[in-house]
């Protein structure tokens, strides 16, 4: 019994870890611009395609084609601020929310042409595909996952509270006129954060990519979960987005393994209904209303 | 020359209908259109892009014998997106060319469930792949299935199971779409008139991330062998990875999607020493070769069902108007059902009044990832 506990709880925070990487550019961007960007999915397939392209069309080292992709992202985090966000950044948010969607739908129709709509195997970081550890197995490309959210929430943590870039970027976030009045360049910090927005969703796509294939799809399911995920923990906190992932993904988990596996997608939306009814500000919810 | 009244009004009425009269005579001497909704985009566009480069193979081997009534056969492709939405505005579109005379439907049940009532009302004989065996037992007279139907597959998954595999205590796992759910439902019930229902019968939503839960319960039922129905092969391949990690080695018979190319590809290894329920399979006769070699040579890659039915469909459709003579729908459909002993890529078709063409399948394995012909089971029911 504890086995099979301790083999869902495992595949929960796996999969709960790469809703957590997707939902963590959501909380960026809608720091930064107080929008959401609806392609932030979208950022992990195309990132996802780019290590096909690079590692299996070209046969370039895993790790080369790693840093070009994760460099494609951050190009492609600077043309979508450029083309999406900036020319809209005056007008209220429902025309940017609505750039997003077309940019989304841009992207995926884009590599459809480019590359086809045929699913790609991308081979994992590891020969190995996982380890038994007593009666769990661990698979290697999750135990990734999981070791690479911890990076990122420490990074985070160091990032935004101990550098001066961080302290530039939450400035911005909270209070654009007055970050600017103290001569912090807010279009710089807004490129900035869609960088590293795009190059989050990058990320999440190349580590999840050999446990779901890639596909033109692989985006738009994350994405759903994620900002699910975001709300969850509370829309704009990054710690919010962390947890509200792994949360969404053990409890999907637990309950397909104990309820029911065809309303798997469900219980997360159930969440996300109570949430919405009962704690409308996610979990980490105080926060983000002292800062408003 | 004086121009009469007379003159001015035959000239006025030949004005008229002269080009009615030309086009009319232009139609007489134009091709016989076959539409076809496949998928080009969405989750399934590769298949259909198999599909439609079967139907074309079919399209030109009639075109060279002569074609249709002295005519040749044109194929008009609309996108059904993979949805079926997209299914429905696909036959909207095909339907409202009065010239064509038949259509090839999806191999997606769902997808012809979604179109069915535009068929009925349009009254044109559709050929499909669909094997949800309530597509042609729910009245609608105009569908025709060019593959054999999931009450088929599951007695003889079942059977395969049960008397050559000697396995008895059965996991059953099924998409929860229309075509999963009949499928698993056909299996269950075969499974009960053999006498070994199943310890588990599990269903699960399409496009589903992860299989952990499922996996664990198939371990927990004690099953001996699995029988599946896939509907994407993307789930498939996250099954069977995630299934040979957690150490689950039973044997497990599929329906057809465990053969396709994409789910080879995509699965691997995990797929090794799988057997598959296949509708087509390449070794299987000698009218399967042939489309085999044909297909291999036109496309470069292994054949499979996503193309052989769109052939079958074409070549069967394009025979049947022949032999009714006549593009009047009610005698097409009369020459289809008359249909008996034709030698087709997927096997030998004896069409029954329901409209299904074929009633046994073939047992493949995969043997390190060729799937190999085992043995051919006409079902029992």
């Amino acid at each position: 019994m504890m086995d099979i506990v301790l083999q869902l709880l495992f595949t929960g925070i796996g999969i709960g870890a790469v809703y957590a990487l997707v939902a963590l550019g959501f909380v960026l961007i809608f720091r930064a611009t107080n929008v959401v960007n609806f392609a932030q999915g979208e950022f992990s397939m195309v990132a996802a395609y780019l290590m096909v392209v690079f590692s299996v069309d070209l046969g370039w080292p895993y790790w080369l084609s790693f840093l070009l992709s994760l460099a494609g992202m951050a190009l492609l985090g600077v043309i979508f601020n450029l083309g999406v966000y900036y020319p809209l950044r005056h007008r209220s948010f429902l025309p940017v929310i609505i750039a997003t969607i077309g940019a989304s739908i841009l992207m995926a129709n884009s590599v459809l042409a480019i590359y086809g709509p045929q699913p790609q195997v991308l081979q994992g970081w590891f020969e190995t595909p996982g380890i038994q550890l007593g009666p769990v197995y661990l698979d290697s490309q999750y135990l990734l996952i999981i070791a690479v959210t911890i990076l990122l929430v420490i990074f985070n943590y160091w990032f935004f509270e101990k550098t001066m870039l961080g302290k530039k970027l939450q400035a911005t976030s909270q209070d654009k006129e007055m970050a600017s009045l103290l001569g912090i360049s807010v279009s710089a910090m807004i490129m900035i954060t869609f960088i590293y927005s795009a190059v989050l969703g990058g990320l999440a796509g190349i580590l999840v990519a050999p446990v779901l294939f890639v596909s033109i799809q692989m985006g738009s399911t994350i994405a759903l979960k994620a900002f699910a995920a975001t709300i969850i923990g509370g829309f704009g906190d990054v710690t919010g987005a962390i947890i509200g992932g792994l949360a969404l993904g053990v409890i999907e988990t637990f309950g397909a393994a104990y309820i029911s596996v065809p309303y798997k997608d469900g219980f997360a939306f159930l969440v996300l209904i109570f949430f919405l009814i009962f704690r409308p500000q996610g979990i980490f919810g105080e926060r983000v209303a002292e800062k408003a | 020359m004086k121009l009469t009244r007379r003159d001015f009004a035959a000239g006025i009425a030949a004005g008229i209908v002269a080009p009615h009269i030309i086009s009319s005579a232009r139609a007489q001497g134009a091709t016989l259109k076959i539409g076809m909704c496949a998928p080009v985009t969405g989750p399934a566009a590769e298949s259909g892009g198999y599909a439609v480069k079967g139907a074309k193979l079919a399209l030109d081997a009639v075109n060279k014998a002569g074609g249709v009534m002295g005519k040749q056969l044109e194929l008009i492709v609309e996108d059904d997106q993979t949805t079926n939405p997209g299914i429905v505005l696909a036959f909207s579109k095909l339907a409202a060319d009065p010239d064509i005379v038949g259509f090839l439907g999806s191999i997606r049940s769902t997808q012809v469930h979604a179109m069915a009532p535009d068929v009925l009302k349009l009254g044109k004989p559709v050929m499909i792949g669909g094997t949800d065996p309530n597509l042609t037992h729910m009245g609608n007279q105009w569908l025709f299935r060019c593959r054999p139907n999931d009450s088929y597959s599951g007695s003889v998954i079942a059977d395969y199971g049960v008397n050559t595999l000697g396995k008895k205590k059965w996991a059953v796992l099924h998409s929860t779409d229309a075509f999963g759910t009949a499928g698993g439902k056909a299996l269950s019930d075969a499974l009960t008139k053999l006498g070994t229902p199943s310890v588990l019968d599990q269903g699960y939503a399409n496009q589903s991330q992860d299989f952990t839960p499922v996996v664990l319960a198939i371990k927990q039922s004690g099953a001996d062998i699995l029988g599946s129905y896939f509907t994407f092969e993307n789930d498939l391949g996250i099954f069977a990875r995630q299934l040979r990690q957690l150490g689950v080695t039973i044997p497990w018979v599929g329906s057809p999607s465990i053969v396709n190319i994409t789910a080879l590809k995509l699965a691997g290894p995990a797929l090794y020493g799988t057997f598959g329920v296949a509708d087509y399979a390449e070794d299987s006769s000698d009218a399967s070769k042939a489309f085999g070699k044909i297909y291999r040579d036109a496309v470069k890659v292994a054949p499979d069902n996503q193309s052989s039915w769109p052939y079958d469909a074409v070549t069967i459709l394009s025979a049947a108007i022949n032999k009714a003579g006549s593009t009047d729908p009610t005698k097409i459909r009369e020459a289809i059902l008359a249909t008996k002993k034709f030698a087709g890529a997927e096997g030998e078709y004896n069409f029954d009044q329901n409209g299904d063409g074929l009633h046994g399948y073939n047992i493949v394995k995969n043997e390190k990832g060729n799937i190999v012909f085992d043995k051919h089971i006409e079902s029992a029911n």
